[in-house]
């Protein structure tokens, strides 16, 4: 079923790609993700374990393997649940136009962030994890005529995958010490290599989830269609960090600097994350920000590690997947609607777009933790998990929480009053009604509600897939109402009633707020390129000389190592007296290369040296080289014979330095391969024997290098010609795309002067 | 250039072009048990098509034609094991009895070598379509 469903996905971006009517590409699309919440749905609750693995390389541990058990039937509830209703909700929210590659991109990550959830094997997750990164740098890059879309996916792009890059190190690291690349068996790890991986996946985890300083990239995604923004930042891609943390907490858990880490980060990200909530004024902003602090309490429960948290982190995982996708598609509809979404301008929208406005108030009271919602329980388990540490920690782990909820309130206080005031003057003009883009936020929103009346169902499907990373999570549960003799329960009055202060007066003022840390992200890849193309400028100069004298003198450097391994007693100066006459003559051939001064005289002289090779060839019993040889060489001579017509016939006059640096990289270079050669010299009969055996009995024939060649090691060959061809072609494309662009002429009269 | 001044290169390359193919093809098909193979053969081959762009005269022109037959003979030889579960690449020999030459022994290894064969002469098929761009095409411009 596991295998089914994913490749259900695949074939639906095929399918949605070759429909041949645009109209319904949406209603194609969610097919798979309906299947697989459905089925995902119907395991809740239950506490069977489905495995699929498909072995690759076993003796690397290599797999394709995935395991749903309680945590991913409800991940992928999420995941496929809510979009379906992204689905639902794009189609209204583009009201027609052809938006089939959107369609099968949304549908692509939706089927890699299903994978990512379902991984049980490292590689698995990392290449899923991968996957959500491409495809979400081409969705927040839809609008690609856009400079400010270009730029923020490149962003989103850049700080994923080099996170991608850290947690792959993480991942090798961590494979390495705990002794499997499976999830399910590998068992608790410590000491220091643990702590390496323990941080490097961490960092892997913030970035995705758009924790400090990683968070800038989060924002600047809101310049993709809003169907995006509420499936990205609601239940999946920021949430696949949160997720990993999780999945590694049986695992890393009891590294020291694990919790510390990931509690820190955490609560900090919350604090900012709401501050920047609180500062802007463009509706989708906001909750953008506020994501990034919510995914900071979320990071902060899941890396805390007890069974309380991480309760709540799941508990808070379901809320905010539910919540934040009702409100941006809410703020979606009100910019399709409407035009805007700025906090400032947009005024009488309570009574002209009504749906929104509940919509609104119902998801914002969820995210405020607010009964009767579900973000309330949730986040009364987050209180009381905080209330659970002891120490000076634990008081500040309190403080943290609690200052970042109130300003959770405040922030949602302030976008729903700054919305849905009255600014005078004339109410803004508003677009007719649509069902598609409304009908599934409301849906959302009632879940809120729903979820909290039916609190213990929610329960029992949240603790299962807790009780899979930690054991003790197993006794905990939703609360409707936690009683008045709770600790938690004031608090979390407290923090409501504060919080909605605050927000009703920030909702007054709002200043035009600077964007903190993304341009600096900015402006760190301009620089990068700005290098690069620095770096390109200085090397790829276009002098083919010097581009030669610089590989010989690299490639020179690489047999170093070799000259260890020269046998001195293998050496001998001659097998036969002839190869020494024939050495001579090929020796003194080459510096006539070298010496002549004519064109022409110089690729005769090329040609003995050829010649002279392929006789040394045949003196040494080699007649299979010494033909191919010949025939290079004669092919070589007609080549010269063209290449030649269009030069002068003498070499141009070099200076004496320019001369004595070609002299000293030729000896270089011919130092180097001869002691190549003597290291490679290497003659083990036995060998050779059992090859030609090998060469007649299994490949059918005599000639050994032949068989060698196209039987015994034709894997070889095969990659060779495949190689060859693959650059022959490239080259090909290449000097056609300069003739294209030169008008039929192949070469400017200018550049033939130069050359002349 | 030659192209144009001289009959005498240019006959004796068109009469020496089918000797070449021959040799060629004895090349190639001699090379399981004596001196050749198909990258010698493509050699040969080669030869003639650098002689014939020397003298002007036709000869293959599309080298992307010549790496898609070789990539595809390779390709064939080295897939078709893993449809019947053999390992990649795995040979199959066939020895039969043909009149006039009597006993011949031969293998999937041959059309492997074919394939060889096609992609060299399509490396030279490119590389002297540049030179001939490049070089030769400019002298006639200016003859």
């Amino acid at each position: 079923m596991i295998w089914i469903l994913l490749v259900a996905h695949l074939v639906g971006v095929v399918a949605v790609l070759s429909l041949p009517n645009p109209r319904p590409a949406f209603a194609v699309a969610l097919a798979a993700p309906l299947a697989s919440a459905v089925w995902a749905a119907s395991r809740l609750g239950g506490g069977e374990t489905d495995t699929a693995r498909l072995d690759w390389v076993e003796g690397l541990d290599l797999a394709i393997s995935f395991r749903v058990g309680p945590l991913g039937a409800l991940l992928a509830v999420l995941v496929s649940g809510i979009g379906v209703l992204i689905f639902i909700y794009g189609h209204g929210y583009f009201g027609g136009g052809d938006r089939r590659g959107f369609a099968a991109t949304l549908l692509a990550f939706s089927g890699s962030m299903l994978g990512l959830v379902w991984a049980d094997d490292v590689w698995t997750l990392f290449l899923f994890w991968e996957a959500t990164s491409v495809t979400s740098f081409l969705l927040v890059g839809t609008k690609f005529t856009d400079s400010a879309a270009v730029t923020a996916a490149r962003r989103a792009l850049l700080v994923t995958v080099a996170g991608g890059l850290v947690l792959l190190a993480g991942l090798l690291v961590l494979v390495d010490v705990a002794g499997t690349a499976t999830l399910s068996e590998m068992g608790p790890v410590t000491g220091d290599q643990a702590t390496v991986a323990a941080v490097l996946i961490l960092v892997g985890s913030f970035t995705k989830s758009a924790q400090l300083p990683f968070h800038v990239w989060l924002p600047g995604a809101m310049a993709a269609p809003t169907p995006v923004s509420a499936y990205l930042h609601s239940a999946t891609m920021v949430k696949a960090g949160i997720v990993l943390i999780g999945v590694m907490h049986p695992v890393l858990g009891a590294v020291d600097i694990w919790s510390g880490l990931g509690v820190t980060v955490g609560l900090l990200t919350m604090f900012w994350g709401a501050i920047g909530a609180l500062r802007h004024a463009d509706a989708k902003l906001v909750l953008a920000w506020g994501t990034v602090s919510q995914l900071g309490l979320m990071t902060a429960m899941m890396s805390l590690g007890s069974g309380k948290a991480i309760f709540a982190a799941v508990s808070l995982v379901v809320a905010h997947a539910v919540f934040k996708a009702a409100l941006f598609m809410a703020v979606g509809e009100i910019d399709i609607r409407t035009g805007s979404r700025d906090l400032r301008s947009l005024s009488g929208l309570r009574t002209s777009m009504p749906v929104a406005f509940w919509v609104m108030v119902f998801a914002g009271l969820s995210m405020a933790g607010v009964p009767p919602l579900l973000g309330f329980p949730a986040k009364e388990a987050a209180i009381e998990a905080s209330l659970k540490e002891s120490g000076a920690s634990g008081d500040l782990i309190l403080a943290g929480v609690t200052i970042g909820s109130v300003l959770t309130v405040a922030y949602t206080t302030r976008l729903v009053l700054a919305l849905f005031s009255d600014k005078g003057g004339e109410p803004t003009e508003v677009a007719p009604f649509r069902w598609a883009a409304a009908a599934p936020s409301v849906l959302l929103s009632a879940l809120g509600v729903v979820g909290y009346v039916l609190a213990p169902s929610v329960t029992d499907w949240v603790v299962p897939a807790a009780a899979t990373l930690e054991t003790t999570s197993a006794g905990y549960a939703l609360l409707r109402w936690p009683g008045l003799d709770s600790t938690a329960f004031w608090i979390s009055m407290g923090i409501v009633a504060g919080g909605a202060i605050i927000g009703a007066a920030a909702a007054r003022h709002s200043s035009p707020p600077e964007p903190v840390g993304a341009n600096n992200v900015d402006r760190l890849i301009d620089r990068t390129l700005d290098l690069a193309k620095w770096t390109t400028g200085r090397v790829q100069h276009g002098s083919l000389p010097i581009y030669l004298v610089v590989m010989a003198l690299v490639a020179s450097l690489a047999v170093i190592p070799f000259l260890g391994s020269i046998n001195a007693d293998q050496l001998h100066a001659w097998d036969r007296p002839l190869q020494a006459g024939m050495g001579t003559a090929v020796v003194a051939a080459a510096i006539a290369v070298a010496a002549i001064r004519s064109r022409i005289g110089a690729a005769l002289a090329l040609g003995v040296v050829g010649l002279g090779v392929s006789a040394l060839f045949l003196i040494q019993g080699a007649p299979d080289l010494a033909l191919t040889q010949l025939l290079v060489e004669t092919v070589i001579v007609v080549g010269f014979v063209i290449g030649l017509g269009g030069l002068t016939t003498q070499f141009p006059a070099n200076g004496f330095v320019w001369r004595s640096v070609r002299i000293g990289t030729a000896v270089l270079a011919g130092t180097a391969v001869t002691v190549a050669l003597l290291a490679s010299a290497e003659d083990t009969p036995s060998n050779r024997e059992a090859l030609t055996a090998a060469a007649v009995d299994e490949g059918g024939g005599n000639n050994l290098v032949n068989v060698i060649l196209t039987d015994l090691r034709a894997l070889d060959t095969l990659g060779e010609v495949v190689v060859l061809v693959v650059a022959a072609m490239g080259v090909l494309a290449l000097s056609r795309a300069d003739t294209a662009r030169g008008g039929g002429a192949p070469l400017s009269d200018d550049v033939r002067k130069v050359r002349r | 250039m030659i192209r144009g001044r001289s009959p005498v290169v240019r006959s004796a390359i068109r009469a020496a072009s089918p000797l070449a193919l021959l040799v060629a093809a004895f090349l190639f098909f001699a090379g399981h048990n004596q001196p050749g193979g198909g990258f010698a053969a493509g050699l040969v081959i080669g030869a003639v098509v650098a002689l014939r762009t020397v003298a002007g005269i036709g000869r293959p022109q599309d080298a992307t034609r010549w790496f898609a037959i070789g990539t595809a003979l390779v390709s064939v030889v080295a897939l078709a094991p893993l449809l019947v579960g053999e390992p990649l690449l795995d040979q199959v020999i066939v020895s039969e009895t043909v009149p006039l030459l009597g006993k011949v022994k031969s293998g999937s290894a041959l059309v492997f070598d074919a394939g060889v064969t096609a992609i060299v002469v399509g490396l030279f098929v490119a590389v002297f379509d540049g030179l001939d761009a490049d070089e030769l095409g400019r002298d006639e411009v200016q003859v």
